[in-house]
């Protein structure tokens, strides 16, 4: 309990400080000092003023630049005088060789401050207003040292020895006898250069909350990897500058955020709270983003010590969890969450404490509560996760803590409607929350509606921005799954139709983007990020580092003090977090409302404008998407190239997304290609992939057993297929999944026509086509247009005018959205249509028919879709013979034997990676 | 078997080894030890006896084993020839060494070792470094303390705490591994070895390390404690490569008993007496396995004779306190909170005692603040940890409770206690699923245990939660543990009543009553039980058995004599085989 009462931003010398105080008197020179001017410019002057004021805005990093790094960024800074600069600075240093000479020392600091009645000051001298950034941060030292007891003094003399030691000793270090420690930091530097390369926009996010963003402790203030990033930018082009052994030092300290064992030669220093848990924010922001790519073994034991030195330090134990839950150590995880909660009650680290609520006495556990169940979500426990949550919300009702109750909310919801819980009832009915048990009564999908409604109510009038924006998004999310039916209505008037409405996910969508505008006035009132702090180092490292800074001109530099500004105004990841998932989302709604290319570009804007800032689970989606687009239309040898390089970005674990794409292209190519074992294979290793529980994983078992229809449609078991297809159909009216109902009855359409049973088929086909005309789903709707078109003509060649009339309705659909196997179908049956309208003269129009087969065929060997291919060839062939055009004849007949052959031999060279 | 004899010749050599070394607790030790060994009635001396005579009363009360004046030759030690008494490598010790050991003992531990700066022998060196580690371990121990004054560090052991004293730790430790390397290293150097290894937190090499110490030099009784504390389970403690010496049957005594493996230390501890049958320390540790084992008035005899014999101990009294607290011997334990604070008021057992009083007393504020002192002076003092845990709990305070418990269970994560505490903090929050984790980790510490598996019962079946199917299993198991509150069996037939099953209701209601005859016990829950009985076998049709009970509850007065006066008559009812009508509603 000790540490909670403490406050925040305490404040010590340090050997740096000193340092910075000594270039103030430099820049400011009192009255008293004989110093002579040394700067030949006004704007060499300025630059000089620049960088204090950095270095002063960086002050509360955690690590703190050794001697070196502060003497290498002075030769940048400093051009020509800079031998001047770092001899004063070195000379200062030592000439301090007792505690009398420090106490001196700050009484001249007091020298360069003017006096708040000023106006007596002389001419030519430079004085320092006590309330601007730099006469603050010289008071703040002053006040810091007069405060010291004779102790303190002492430790101070003693870490500004070692500080200037370290200085003169470190580069001959480096050659004799730390060969180890070098190789080890380039090997580390190898390391981040090539995740740098290879994972650009990879993140592996750390709850998979409703948003991606995850509430209270992890909200991501900066992402570090952005960080990471600009330093080794610094690195990369400093190397090229000759200054190695320098920077090697320099990179060590930079990149011991990862290695983690710097930390102790660095930490030579007290740090204040305040520093360190904006520094273990950053860790917590490292390992959300890099997730498991980043060694949980180094941040262990970079925890361990930080234990050892702070063990009221409890901050520890749950970055501690964070780490065992990326690499999936579930007990480990429990273990070191349990202990954060019991230590500190949840009311450490300051993104917690709110001012305004202050903590309770009781501590906050529903926040245990809270990180409990997601946990167990992740972990992919639902029962027990719901039943944690369940008690997180009695709790956080018990303590009155709204804002934890509207996380709550927003967690559960999401967990619902990502899996699915069949015996909800009993577990929420068992509560006497009044929100889950009105719900008790309700379907899956009501209850989700229901919990995001409150929980989207309580979050606005706590003005909490970003569950709000999550709340939405994942509102129009459930708009654009679930059908809208009036909610708990009865009597005559209520409308019995179901239809999904676009205009309400477009608002959804909409009203979750105005968090970017909101964000604005709300950073004011935001807590602060500790990070930023270290920012402002960092990204002072950049322009530093790179060599073209000493050549360019005034404009150069006048930019790099913008970039300086640009980090206090810039949208924390977590917004942008938010802001990226709208965009996927619409990415998704457009898919499934029926525009590729709007579906695509959204994709793509996502991926590079919010790529580095994503949470790994929409980094994943992204990538599906678009390796989806490439299968669909470019063909599977693009789409298997794409899948490779996102399966070495995102670890492959059970039901990840990444699997799931890999079983779904593997079997659609698997049914092209006519290679029905392997494709049952897929479908049954899909199916594997579900909770055995009834009701949860409802997608993916309905994907599953579509697919399984589907193999069965392609072995030509017909009345499998359509058992297989009824009964999928009677589970999605049970689990009310009304968009998936459209695409049962496509298949059943399909299934009817392919067993010569036109007639049957049509009233599917025509049922399917109304769905989606209410449900909005205008490319499946084209489809079925298609099918029912060609089932039209299934019932004899009389029905060809209709059914091209059908055709050429659903025509510029098709072409504009559809993927290449639609396209070829279509073209396809266009031909059929034409060859067996008896109105029509093959010898006249061949070109007409000619130039649709010639497309579907190469749209079809872009597929290898053998059994289409081969129709189509069979198709040209005819055509020629009646034309007469023999040689094109030969040739459209072997590629129709080639195709047949391999459509009967389907050769087992599976792809290597099944 | 080891001759009494040669056990005496050899501790005494040790003590004095170990004393110029400046061991003194192992020095100590040993010299307990040495007197604890039976006389041999040919030689004894009037002061051996006196000292002798008190604690023979406890052999008289308790006489487990008779073996102890006719030894036994099968069950002797095996004195191992490879460890005879070592040599001192230089028989008169230098003039520096002397001066340095006086610096020692004068507790000037930085000069001590500036002057053995040039000594090579092995004992210089040991000392040298032996002093230098007991500088960095105080300046350690106050760093924390003195920084938080400044009020420099918001954290209390600050960061950026003595580099310097890591790196000399560190340099220490290479000095010692290069002595090691080069074989210029005896035991004692290499139990420093281990020591300093485990402060680094490199367990297996600590360990190799003090193995290969107590194998060549068994006396060290430093040595083999932190080896002890290095032992965490068994599969290590069997893993260990130990030469067969009388010591090591003391060394596995306390092992066995810090892996809660109680009857087997026990056994060692009685092998033991056969020669050291008046060691205050096997006394003490015996009480404590017997404390483990719940035998508490036994042990308070332990204790008592132990404190005749011993007036002015402090080791281990806080678990004497423990036993008075759990006799509720108010006026004993302030007999012995006030005797030990006379001695030495600055122990932490000294201040837990006395917050065991406090607490009995019901005053939980003082109880906490003496827990909190003793805490001060050893913070990893674990039962202090609990006992505040429970003293917060009655104070209503449950996060510093939860707090306390968990630096317990950090400090020692089986004491099922702690964990059993913060599951009741938990509950008592209105957090019932969360708090069953916790007792369910108690219950893996102590499976046997019926309160254990009544408390996660009663979880279960709080309203919140609704469990009452594992409420059932968990009362179940807690039957089979023998329950000695019987609260288990009542609840199992009222949970099954509840749930409807009424014959199971029935065979519980039995068993309890059963039991309740046994222990001769009344109470509403006898009534409770009757009555069921009795409806539940009318409406079986099984008057005779119902008849009985229904006579048994006439004799009691209140509601329930009219209930079976009613019962009864429907039963004549049925028996006459007239058509069921209730008389009750006529007016007699």
């Amino acid at each position: 309990m000790a540490g909670l009462t403490r406050t925040a931003g305490a404040f010590a010398v340090t050997p740096h400080k000193i340092s910075v105080c000594i270039l103030l008197q430099l820049y400011a020179p009192s009255a008293q000092m004989s110093l002579p001017f040394p700067f030949s410019s006004i704007s060499q002057h300025n630059r000089l003023g620049l960088y204090l004021l950095s270095l002063t805005k960086s002050c509360d990093d955690i690590f703190e630049p050794k001697l070196e790094d502060l003497i290498n960024q002075l030769r940048e800074v400093g051009e020509d005088m800079d031998a001047w600069l770092t001899d004063h600075l070195t000379n200062r240093f030592s000439s301090l060789t007792s505690p009398d000479d420090l106490l001196n020392f700050f009484n001249d600091m007091r020298g360069i401050l003017g006096s708040l009645d000023s106006g007596a000051a002389q001419d030519d001298q430079i004085i320092l207003d006590p309330n601007s950034n730099l006469g603050m941060f010289v008071r703040r030292c002053i006040l810091a040292f007069n405060l010291l007891s004779f102790e303190g003094v002492c430790h101070l003399f003693t870490s500004i020895e070692v500080y200037c030691r370290e200085a003169h000793s470190s580069s001959a270090q480096y050659d004799e006898s730390n060969d180890n420690l070098e190789s080890l930091i380039q090997h580390d530097q190898m390391d981040m250069e090539k995740y740098i390369m290879d994972k650009a926009t990879e993140e592996v996010e750390l709850q998979k909350n409703a948003s991606g963003r995850v509430p209270f402790h992890l909200h991501t203030p900066e992402a570090l990897f952005k960080v990471t990033k600009g330093l080794l930018v610094t690195r990369k082009e400093k190397s090229r500058t000759n200054t190695k052994k320098a920077e090697a030092t320099q990179l060590a300290c930079a990149s011991s955020s990862t290695v983690g064992d710097t930390l102790v030669d660095e930490s030579l220093f007290l740090r204040t709270n305040y520093q360190i848990q904006g520094f273990l924010m950053e860790q917590a922001d490292a390992i959300e983003t890099h997730g498991s790519s980043l060694s949980s073994s180094s941040i262990e034991s970079f925890l361990q010590k930080l234990q050892n030195l702070a063990p009221e330090l409890h901050r520890v134990h749950f970055l501690r969890y964070l780490n065992k839950l990326h690499s999936d150590d579930y007990f480990a995880a429990l273990e070191n969450l349990l202990r954060y909660f019991d230590y500190s009650a949840g009311t450490e680290g300051f993104d917690l404490v709110l001012p305004s609520t202050g903590c309770s006495m009781y501590g906050r556990y529903e926040i245990a509560l809270l990180c409990l169940g997601m946990m167990h979500f992740r972990f992919g426990h639902p029962n027990l996760a719901l039943e944690v949550l369940t008690e997180a919300v009695r709790v956080s009702q018990q303590h009155s803590n709204d804002t934890c109750l509207a996380y709550t909310l927003a967690a559960m919801s999401n967990l619902l409607s990502e899996m699915g819980i069949a015996s909800t009832t009993s577990v929420l009915g068992s509560s006497y929350s009044p929100v889950t048990s009105t719900a008790s009564l309700l379907s899956v999908q009501q209850r989700v509606y229901i919990l995001l409604k409150e929980s989207l109510r309580r979050a606005d009038t706590l003005k909490l921005r970003r569950l709000v924006a999550s709340n939405h998004l994942a509102m129009a999310k459930f708009e654009l799954m679930h059908v809208q039916r009036p909610l708990l209505s009865f009597g005559p008037k209520a409308s019995v139709r179901h239809k999904t409405c676009p205009v309400s996910v477009c608002k959804e969508i909409r009203l979750g983007a105005h968090l970017l505008s909101d964000f604005s006035a709300e950073s004011s009132t935001m807590t602060i990020d500790g990070s930023l702090s270290s920012v402002w180092l960092k990204d002072l490292q950049k322009p530093w580092g790179q060599p073209v800074f000493s050549q360019e001109s005034g404009s150069r530099k006048s930019s790099t003090f913008f970039q300086f500004c640009d980090h206090l105004v810039s949208i924390p990841g977590s917004v942008s977090q938010i802001i990226g998932a709208s965009y996927l989302l619409r990415a998704t709604s457009w898919e499934l409302y029926g525009s590729a290319p709007m579906a695509r570009m959204n994709t793509l804007v996502y991926a590079a404008l919010f790529g580095d800032s994503s949470s790994s689970s929409d980094a994943e989606l992204a990538y599906l998407k678009l390796i989806q687009h490439l299968a669909l239309y470019k063909g599977y040898k693009d789409a298997f190239a794409a899948l490779k390089i996102a399966e070495e970005k995102f670890l492959t674990v059970s039901k990840s997304k990444i699997l799931l794409l890999k079983l779904q292209l593997l079997h659609e190519h698997a049914l092209h290609r006519g290679n029905l074992k392997l494709a049952q294979r897929m479908c049954n290793e899909l199916g594997g992939l579900a909770s055995t529980t009834m009701g949860v994983d409802m997608e993916l078992k309905v994907e599953a057993s579509l697919r399984e229809a589907r193999t069965l449609l392609a072995a030509k078991q017909y009345s499998q297929a359509a058992n297989v297809a009824h009964s999928l159909f009677c589970t999605c009216h049970k689990f009310n999944l009304q968009i998936e109902k459209a695409s049962v009855l496509l298949l059943l359409a399909e299934i009817h026509k392919k067993s010569g049973n036109a007639v049957l088929g049509l009233p599917y086909a025509l049922a399917s086509i109304s769905f989606c005309q209410s449900f909005n789903l205008d490319l499946l709707k084209a489809s079925a247009t298609l099918t029912l078109a060609e089932l039209w003509l299934g019932l004899g060649s009389n029905h060809a005018k209709r059914a091209l009339d059908l055709l050429h309705g659903a025509f510029p659909m098709i072409l504009g959205h559809g993927g290449l196997e639609l396209r070829a179908r279509a073209y396809i049956f266009e031909a059929n249509c034409n060859l067996s309208d008896p109105s029509f003269s093959v010898s006249t129009d061949s070109d007409t028919v000619l130039d649709s087969l010639r497309q579907a065929s190469d749209e079809l060997q872009a597929l290898e879709y053998h059994e289409l291919a081969a129709e189509a060839f069979y198709l040209m062939a005819m055509v020629y013979d009646k034309v007469g055009q023999l040689e094109e004849r030969e040739e459209a007949a072997t590629l129709f034997k080639m195709h047949i052959t391999a459509l009967e031999n389907p050769q087992d060279e599976e792809p290597n990676m099944a | 078997m080891v001759s009494k004899e040669s056990c005496r010749n050899e501790i005494r050599a040790a003590i004095r080894q170990l004393s110029d070394r400046c061991l003194y607790s192992a020095a100590k030790w040993a010299g307990e030890q040495l007197v604890g060994i039976e006389q041999d009635s040919s030689n004894f001396t009037p002061s051996n006896t006196r000292f002798q005579r008190g604690s023979s009363s406890i052999r008289r009360r308790f006489s487990t084993n008779e073996s102890i004046s006719t030894p036994q030759p099968s069950v002797g030690f095996s004195q191992p020839p490879a460890t005879p008494l070592p040599q001192e490598d230089e028989v008169i010790d230098g003039d520096l060494y002397l001066l340095a050991k006086s610096y020692f003992d004068c507790r000037e531990y930085r000069r001590a070792s500036h002057v053995l700066r040039d000594q090579m022998s092995k004992k210089s060196v040991f000392l040298r470094c032996y002093a230098l580690y007991l500088v960095l371990c105080t300046i350690q121990y106050f760093a924390g303390e003195k920084r938080k004054e400044e009020e420099m560090v918001e954290l209390e052991g600050p960061l950026g705490k003595s580099d310097a004293i890591n790196r000399e730790l560190v340099s220490l430790e290479r000095e010692l591994s290069a002595l090691k390397r080069t074989g210029a290293i005896d035991s004692f150097g290499l139990y420093l070895y281990g020591v300093v290894l485990k402060e680094k937190g490199n367990a297996s090499l600590a360990r190799a390390s003090l193995v290969e110490s107590v194998n060549s030099y068994p006396w060290n009784w430093s040595a083999w404690s932190e080896l002890q504390s290095l032992c965490t389970s068994i599969e290590i403690l069997n893993s260990l490569n130990l030469n067969n010496h009388w010591m090591k049957e003391f060394f596995l005594g306390s092992a066995y008993q810090e892996l809660r493996m109680h009857s087997e230390s026990l056994a060692k501890y009685e092998y033991l007496q056969d020669i050291f049958s008046f060691s205050n320390y096997i006394q003490a540790q015996t009480a404590k396995a017997q404390y483990s084992l719940r035998e508490f008035d036994q042990v308070e005899i332990m204790f008592e004779d132990l404190l005749r014999n011993d007036p002015y101990r402090v080791e281990d009294m806080d678990l004497y306190s423990n036993v008075l607290y759990a006799k509720e011997a108010c006026a004993a334990l302030s007999y012995l909170a006030h005797k030990v604070f006379l001695t030495d008021k600055y122990r932490p057992e000294s201040c837990c005692i006395v917050g065991n009083y406090y607490s009995l007393k019901g005053q939980h504020e003082k109880a906490v603040m003496y827990f909190r002192r003793a805490l001060k002076l050893n913070k990893k003092y674990l039962s202090a940890w609990t006992l505040m845990g429970h003293e917060y709990v009655e104070m209503k305070n449950t996060s510093a409770a939860i707090d306390a418990y968990r630096r317990a269970v950090d400090v020692n994560p089986c004491d099922y206690r702690a964990w059993y505490g913060l599951g009741q903090a938990y509950e008592m929050m209105g957090m019932p699923f969360y708090a069953l984790h916790y007792f369910r980790k108690s219950i893996f510490f102590l499976p046997n245990d019926s309160r254990l598996w009544i408390a996660m019962a009663k979880c279960y079946q709080s309203e919140q939660l609704h469990m009452l199917e594992e409420a059932i299993k968990c009362y179940k198991r807690a039957v089979n543990c023998g329950d000695t509150e019987g609260i288990a069996l009542n609840q199992l037939a009222k949970l099954h009543q509840k749930l409807g099953r009424n014959e199971e209701a029935a065979f519980y209601f039995e068993k309890d009553l059963e039991r309740m005859d046994a222990e001769g016990l009344e109470g509403p829950n006898m009534f409770e039980a009757l009555v069921f009985l009795a409806t539940h076998l009318k409406t079986n049709k099984k008057f005779d058995e119902a008849e009985v009970y229904c006579t048994r509850l006439l004799d009691y007065s209140g509601p329930e004599k009219e209930k079976a006066k009613s019962l009864l008559r429907g039963i004549r009812m049925a028996q006459t085989g007239f058509p069921s009508m209730d008389m009750e509603h006529f007016p007699l």
